[in-house]
């Protein structure tokens, strides 16, 4: 039997390997929306949390750049916005969680493939992935090396090197992140996993969307 | 031992036929064109085969039996492996069909086809295999028509009649072959099984593989990885995307294709697109030393010829290094005024055994360049032959790959047999000689980067 989970559950799992995420708990109503948005002290991303909803954006699940005071009457519009669109949809509350820092946008993945096991996919996100298929491919379990090779295999590594003054990604944190998710694939029985988008700034890489699907 | 199969000291065919056409007359032909050892036909129906007596059963034959062929109908053959496995047998040629490949009955007869073949301890190649040939050891036990050229390629072939294509193109190639593996449904010995042989195969120096799956994926890699020799293979099914519906962006770019591609790299096997690319990089490293790097030289006496090479250096990666200084001037000494004497050199349509001589060894004692390829393009005006004496005589000397093109129709064949003669297998257009010698630097790099790397750890665990 697989089993989705949900971006929180999801990013749970990875920061278990060490990797970083995003600052966020799940809000169950719209006082503990203000108290987590004010904990973590800068404008905040609001996003649904549900079981039945994968593609949040999609049906206005998503609401980004809050400030602590609207937190609020901003965790009301969703929710009434969702009961409208999706009246079964089974609703946990909403994620409260700390806007994206700056960085390059990397899609790191991972899919049980049945002749090999899990093969991990790293790549440029956003557009680069949609459009380009800008990705490299290993077979897990990886050392660094590996990882770093696969990196700078794809196209668009002069990017992450940094080109026409924007700042360079942090390859090592990258990489160490392609090494934990390596170790994580066999341990969890992952089925298949997107970190989407991994945000790489000059210094460390944090996971900002997650999903995973696991083997129960 | 798979050694039973490759090398047995005695062979018996079960279902042993006079008509040679039908399969067991067939093999039974191409056995005895070759093989030294002692060879008994198993024919119930008859006294006598192709001038052998014919015993009834493997169990009547009053000598020992190192390995057995079956070409008898499936129904019979769990009969006649189970009387191999009392006679001693201890390497089987499945020929016979009707296993797996048909499906669920087929299946559930082939696994009892495989337990029989374990309690005994006998090695299986098949069922549904066309067959195997060592051409060493003078072993046809295949329907291939005759032993290929000697040479070093051992060739495993999930196809049979591909490989039986393959054998006799070879042939008409003038390709020398080692073994020719005609892996049939793999049920008892696979992949895994065949390349560890081979790796042990001193005659073996290179293993070519045409693979539509694999059977143990991860232990297979595991065990290509291990190996220096160069495994090269074509792997089919390019073509298919991942499952539709899917779940992650992971999911929907990450076909097997593309795994099968990383999977093949980690391990160092070069995954090529062509039956050819096959086969071009297989002659080259049997025929060349590993390059120090990626670093090309070309010379030839056509400018277009040479701009093609370098294009096509350029899409494999390699480099088309700066000649020094006096590997220019010993070049510019011999080639005409108006030529050039910078990479890739052009003798501008002159040639001569001098002009190809002092550039060559010019060329090959420059210590920027680690590779060498030689063009000649036919002209009316030029000679095929003193260039290939030239190449072929430096390259008894000398520790660099040298990858030789000859183009142009019958004008180039007496060169042609004079690279071939000296171990230079010709190329027949500059991107074929291109991608064989990318062949040797990607191997080269493999074998670098295995001595210091983590590309996969010794615990693969799961």
């Amino acid at each position: 039997m697989s089993l989705v989970l949900t971006e929180h559950e999801s990013k749970k799992l990875l920061a278990k390997y060490e990797i970083a995420v995003t600052k966020e708990s799940i809000a169950k109503n719209a006082d503990e929306a203000y108290a987590i948005a004010s904990q973590i002290g800068t404008p905040v991303a609001m996003k649904i949390s549900s079981p039945d909803i994968s593609h949040k954006s999609d049906v206005g699940g998503v609401e980004l750049n809050i400030p602590a005071s609207e937190a609020k009457a901003t965790y009301d519009k969703i929710i009434s916005r969702i009961k409208k669109a999706l009246p079964d949809a089974k609703i946990e509350g909403i994620l409260v969680q700390q806007m994206a820092p700056p960085g390059h946008e990397i899609i790191v993945g991972l899919k049980k493939d049945a002749q090999f096991g899990h093969a991990l996919m790293f790549g440029l996100g956003g557009i680069f992935v949609e459009v380009y298929k800008d990705v490299s491919f290993r077979v897990a379990p990886i050392g660094i090396k590996e990882a770093l090779d696969m990196i700078s295999e794809i196209k668009g590594y002069p990017i992450l090197k940094g080109i026409r003054g924007r700042k360079p990604a942090d390859i090592d944190a990258i990489a160490r992140v392609l090494v934990s998710v390596s170790e994580m694939a066999q341990k969890e029985n992952i089925i298949e996993l997107d970190i989407n988008p991994l945000i790489a700034g000059e210094t460390g890489a944090i996971a900002v969307d997650a999903r995973a699907m696991i083997e129960e | 031992m798979l050694s039973s199969i490759f090398e047995p000291a005695s062979i018996a065919v079960v279902g042993a036929s006079n008509n040679e056409t039908k399969w067991g007359g067939m093999i039974l032909k191409n056995l005895r064109s070759g093989y030294k050892g002692a060879v008994y036909a198993v024919n119930p129906m008859e006294k006598e085969v192709q001038g052998l007596t014919s015993y009834h059963s493997i169990l009547d034959i009053p000598e020992d039996v190192e390995m057995a062929i079956t070409a008898i109908p499936a129904q019979l053959v769990l009969e006649v492996v189970d009387e191999c496995g009392k006679k001693g047998v201890k390497g089987l040629v499945v020929l016979t069909a009707g296993f797996s490949e048909t499906g669920k009955s087929g299946g559930e007869l082939e696994k009892q086809l495989v337990s029989l073949v374990r309690k005994y301890g006998m090695r299986m190649i098949g069922p549904n295999t066309l067959g195997i040939v060592n051409e060493p050891f003078n072993l046809n036990a295949s329907v291939i028509g005759k032993l290929p050229r000697p040479g070093h390629i051992s060739f495993i072939t999930q196809s049979g009649t591909l490989g039986l294509a393959i054998a006799d193109w070879t042939i008409d190639m003038g390709i020398g072959m080692c073994k020719i593996i005609s892996t049939g449904n793999k049920a008892d010995t696979d992949d895994v099984d065949l390349i560890k042989y081979l790796d042990n195969d001193s005659s073996t120096g290179v293993i070519a593989m045409y693979i539509e799956g694999i059977n143990r994926g991860k232990l297979f890699l595991e065990t290509a990885r291990r190996i220096k020799k160069p495994i090269v293979a074509i792997k089919t099914g390019r073509s298919k995307r991942g499952q539709k519906a899917v779940f992650s962006h992971t999911g929907s770019i990450a076909g097997s294709d593309e795994i099968y591609s990383a999977a093949f790299k980690q391990a160092g096997i070069l995954r090529v697109d062509t039956i050819d690319e096959v086969f071009d990089a297989a002659l080259a490293f049997t025929c060349q030393p590993l390059p120090r790097g990626n670093n090309v030289a070309i010379i030839s006496n056509g400018g277009g010829a040479s701009i093609v090479a370098a294009d096509e250096c350029e899409r494999q990666g390699l480099n088309i290094v700066d000649l020094t200084p006096e590997t220019r001037d010993k070049i510019k000494a011999v080639i005409p005024e108006f030529a050039s004497s910078s990479n890739p050199v052009d003798t501008a349509g002159t040639v001569s055994f001098k002009i190809y001589t002092e550039s060559i060894k010019a060329l090959l004692r420059d210590p920027n360049v680690d590779a060498l390829i030689v063009i000649y393009v036919h002209t009316q005006m030029s000679n095929a032959i003193p260039p290939a004496e030239a190449v072929v005589e430096i390259k008894q000397k000398c520790t660099k790959p040298v990858i030789a093109c000859w183009m142009g129709g019958s004008g180039t064949e007496q060169g042609v047999d004079i690279l071939k003669s000296g171990c230079l297998p010709n190329y027949s257009v500059p991107e074929r000689a291109v991608k064989a010698l990318a062949a040797l630097v990607k191997h080269r790099d493999f074998l670098a980067k295995t001595k210091t790397d983590d590309a996969m750890p010794e615990n693969l665990g799961g």
